[in-house]
């Protein structure tokens, strides 16, 4: 052994206790910037869900079970949506905090393409009413388009951090936010608080297991 | 290969948690000397000491610079840090008879 625990360190004579301390680091510090993505998951899982279930029920077409009057289902959709976007931000400065350096560009520009195309999409949208769209076909693009905007940047996710989760997400989003318009409004409500909603929390849920277990 | 053979320099267990911190950052990134601080769970003055053997082995960067008035001190890994810590893990797997 040498004499390198001078300095009040444990020893380090075996090394399978070894591997596993430098790997139980990597893992703490893989966690550590994990966990502010599975309460992202999780929150903009609960915002689709609840958020979409309420406008569903909002709308006399819709939730064949119950109705909630459109003045208390739109603005519980729309503070869920500001207050997502809100904590979003706050995480998604966590992720990487005391970080700088070459990566920093990528997740800034990451950062920037949610504000950018958020802000196009929406254009896009009033433009598309200013043209003469209906409300019933506005009801349709506006959420599919943010589905199919999380979707793609999510690949792009994927891309950047070689991150399997964000692939699958994206994937699902895509399909989930394309395939919406057929069932038409509200219809397309329930299948995206079912299908994005879902996606998330479940995206949130495995990550978390995965988490627990140390993998 | 034993375990006596390993390099010194990361084979201890502050030293050996500092590096297999610091190479989970992306070649050409730094960490700020609080957040490395906070995902170690180490007091400033014990993670400055073992930092300042590794530096000394020229296998960490220290970069020391401010953010407005505040001094703030940036660390990474150097190249030859950052091969060091591959040859450690390596040999280290070697030893357990796992191959890289």
């Amino acid at each position: 052994m040498n004499n390198n625990t001078t300095d009040g360190d444990e020893p380090l004579v075996d090394p399978r206790a070894t591997l596993a301390l430098l790997e139980g680091q990597q893992r703490e510090v893989l966690n550590a910037q994990q966990a502010p993505v599975i309460w992202m998951y999780f929150i903009w899982g609960i915002t689709w869900f609840v958020g979409f279930l309420a406008l569903w029920s909002g709308d006399v077409d819709g939730n064949p079970w119950f109705t909630i009057p459109g003045y208390v289902a739109t603005p519980v959709f729309i503070v869920m949506l500001v207050a997502s976007i809100v904590a979003s931000a706050v995480l998604g400065i966590r992720i990487n905090r005391g970080v700088r350096g070459a990566s920093v560009f990528s997740g800034a520009v990451y950062g920037l393409s949610w504000t950018a195309c958020g802000t196009a999409f929406a254009v896009l949208g009033t433009g598309l009413i200013s043209q003469g769209l209906s409300p019933e076909l506005a009801n349709l693009y506006f959420p599919a388009a943010y589905a199919l905007m999380c979707g793609t940047i999510y690949l792009g996710g994927a891309a950047l951090w070689r991150d399997v989760s964000q692939l699958v997400l994206g994937l699902v989003l895509l399909a989930v936010g394309a395939a919406s318009s057929f069932a038409g409004s509200p219809g397309n409500d329930l299948v995206l608080a079912l299908g994005v909603g879902g996606a998330f929390l479940i995206a949130a849920g495995t990550l978390a297991v995965r988490r627990r277990q140390g993998r | 290969m034993t375990m006596d053979e390993l390099d010194p320099v990361i084979h201890a267990s502050a030293r050996l948690k500092i590096t297999a911190t610091l190479a989970t950052l992306p070649v050409g990134d730094q960490i700020a000397f609080p957040r490395l601080q906070e995902l170690l769970g180490m007091t400033a003055g014990n993670l400055s000491t073992h930092l300042r053997k590794l530096e000394d082995a020229g296998y960490v960067d220290v970069v020391k610079s401010h953010q407005g008035r505040t001094p703030a001190t940036y660390l990474a890994l150097s190249r030859s840090g950052r091969r060091a810590f591959e040859d450690y893990l390596e040999a280290l797997r070697a030893l357990l008879g796992e191959s890289a």
